[in-house]
């Protein structure tokens, strides 16, 4: 059966999502601007915790748009032809996460003024210099995979194409997880494992969002969606969360080993208050035990309530991740020399607080905000959606 | 080559943050900023406990990490080992303010202002808009440096050409100088003294001595 990709009208519903998100934009973008004119000392952030709440939210978007990618990877590149009806969606979605975490790691820097700078000097000793590149070749490579898919003229190069990206958003993924891994002075980061735990939560929070937004699509639009695709799904994002989770626990066994990175650790785990809260509720239990449970429990084979309640309880699971790596890791007091109870009026010694501000969780917000609002309008004004995906359309597997 | 060091002794420190001070009357640096600070730490076990006092800042490198992760060349060094930051090329990601293992890096937001009550004119006169929102740091009083071999001085000796910090120190605990020529004070200092530098695991060739005697 051929598969057919529309357009989505603009209902009522459509119109209010629509008019909701870009409130929540207009927010963020407001959030930013309070940042910018009044300075970064309006947030929660200080010259100890350099990288606050808005980081959570941009490196868990950009995380998650490459993994948003995945979809469309099984369908092109390992064969899975049930998959690739929605392999448009899933392109869109990755490239309009990686736009909604750019605005925000844009809007929270220092000097936003000098994008240019960013965009026209490079160091390239720098993984951060790097990502600029992996990041805009991530646009670019994604908007080539989506016209291979979307122009019969060009499909054949389709496989090739999708190969590529694939290839280059686990390059992206290190990319992102090397900010952290090359960071020596950090007792907390400073590891290689940074690179695949990134890699494996982005395969995570990549496709829950998907089958959130593929099923939230399809429904609010009435299109026929065989709800036996995605549960297929769920056995991949179960296996995914417990490669996760088992490249989290190496980390953080291999830094209890380490002497030197015991203070971190015990801060994290133990002594941490909101941090440790973050850790074992947020990122351990509600983000990766209970969806477990959810997705691969024999009991709830074929229910979508359980696959898409696994699915927020991931990303909820992914935020507390990135707050308890960005912010966690900061905390952790600088070890300036080894083995000595060190103070100064400069806070030296002591474990740092951060309570995010509002002016944070608004510019955070709204980038999620503008990737959904991407993927919203996408859906509108190209055929990115099958007009249904019924079992039959699935049956191939 | 020359290489500018700061050699501390940690013997005759007092802990009385003068060169904090002069440091922050030099640069002008914002409340809440100290690009020179004091660590004040407890050595030994008891009864053999002694304090410390210990100036620490920009450690100025030889293969600096804030340099090598800076994505848009703003941080620089130079040919005597002053590491600097050009503050028209600093974006304001804070990168390097992470990366640094010794804590030398701040950003600022906002003009300095001491007291509730609003700004005093030295504050507003000595304003550096150029600073806000970007990364800072010691940079050596690299311009009393340049001043001074422009006028035939010695950095480290005349006090027209050495950093503030050292001239301030009532102890003379804190020492600048070119570490590559064997008769300058530091390079005679280090060769006379036990010493050590922060965090020389991790290969960074510290240009910050302290000198250290184990009792």
């Amino acid at each position: 059966m051929r598969t057919r990709f529309l357009e989505v009208d603009t209902s009522k519903g459509y119109l209010l999502l629509l008019g909701l998100l870009g409130a929540l934009l207009a927010a963020g973008l407001g959030a930013a601007w309070i940042m910018e004119h009044h300075g970064h000392h309006v947030t929660g952030m200080d010259n100890q915790i350099v990288w606050g709440l808005p980081h959570v939210f941009a490196v868990f978007l950009i995380v998650a748009a490459s993994g948003a990618l995945n979809v469309a990877s099984i369908g092109s590149v390992f064969g899975k032809m049930p998959y690739k009806p929605l392999a448009r969606l899933s392109g869109l979605l990755a490239i309009a996460l990686l736009a909604g975490g750019l605005m925000i790691l844009v809007l929270d820097l220092g000097r936003p003024d000098r994008l240019i700078v960013a965009m026209t000097t490079y160091n390239f000793k720098s993984i951060f210099a790097w990502n600029i590149f992996l990041y805009n070749g991530f646009f670019l490579i994604v908007a080539a995979y989506l016209w291979t898919l979307m122009d019969r003229t060009v499909s054949e190069h389709a496989g090739r194409v999708g190969l590529f990206a694939f290839v280059w958003r686990l390059i992206l993924t290190t990319g992102t997880g090397s900010i952290f891994g090359f960071l020596i002075a950090r007792e907390a980061y400073d590891a290689a494992i940074m690179a695949p735990l990134f890699i494996a939560l982005s395969l995570v929070y990549g496709k829950a969002i998907f089958i959130l937004v593929a099923t939230g699509l399809f429904r609010g639009t009435g299109r026929e969606l065989d709800t036996s695709l995605l549960s297929r799904l769920r056995v991949l994002l179960g296996t995914f969360i417990a490669a996760a989770l088992l490249l989290t626990a190496a980390q953080h066994l291999t830094n209890l080993y380490a002497a030197e990175h015991l203070a971190a650790e015990m801060l994290i785990l133990r002594d941490g208050g909101s941090i440790t809260q973050a850790f074992w509720i947020g990122q351990i239990l509600l983000g990766s035990l209970l969806p477990m449970w959810l997705l691969l429990n024999p009991a709830f084979r074929g229910n979508c309530g359980a696959l898409l309640a696994a699915c927020v309880l991931v990303i909820l699971g992914g935020l507390a991740t990135m707050y308890v790596t960005i912010i966690g890791g900061q905390s952790v007091p600088l070890e300036l020399f080894p083995g000595m109870e060190i103070s100064s009026s400069f806070f030296d010694g002591e474990v740092i607080h951060y309570a995010p501000s509002l002016p944070e969780l608004g510019l955070g917000l709204g980038g999620g905000a503008l990737a959904l609002l991407v993927v919203l309008v996408g859906v509108r004004v190209l055929p990115f959606l099958p007009d249904a995906l019924p079992s039959s359309a699935a049956a191939d597997d | 080559m020359t290489r500018y060091v700061m050699v501390a002794d940690l013997e005759r420190c007092v802990g009385c943050q003068t060169c904090t001070a002069a440091c922050k009357h030099t640069n002008a640096t914002a409340p809440g900023v100290q690009w020179r600070r004091v660590l004040d730490m407890e050595v030994g076990e008891f009864p053999d406990v002694r304090r410390a006092f210990v100036p620490v800042g920009c450690m100025h490198c030889a293969d600096p990490p804030c340099m090598h992760v800076c994505p848009s060349t703003a941080t620089g060094q130079r040919a005597d080992g002053l590491v600097t930051i050009d503050y028209d090329l600093c974006i304001g990601c804070g990168y390097c303010a992470v990366a640094c293992p010794y804590q030398a890096r701040y950003m600022v937001e906002q003009p300095g202002q001491a007291y509730r009550e609003g700004r005093m004119r030295s504050e507003t006169q000595r304003e550096n808009p150029g600073r806000l929102g970007v990364a800072q740091k010691c940079t050596f009083c690299s311009d009393r440096i340049d001043y001074g071999e422009q006028h035939g001085l010695t950095p480290g000796v005349d006090p027209e050409a050495t950093p503030a910090c050292v001239n301030a120190c009532i102890a003379s605990a804190l020492q600048f100088g070119d570490i590559e020529d064997p008769d300058s004070n530091v390079s005679q200092l280090l060769a006379a003294h036990k010493h050590f530098r922060m965090h020389e695991e991790l290969g960074t060739d510290p240009g910050f001595y302290y000198l250290w005697e184990d009792r």
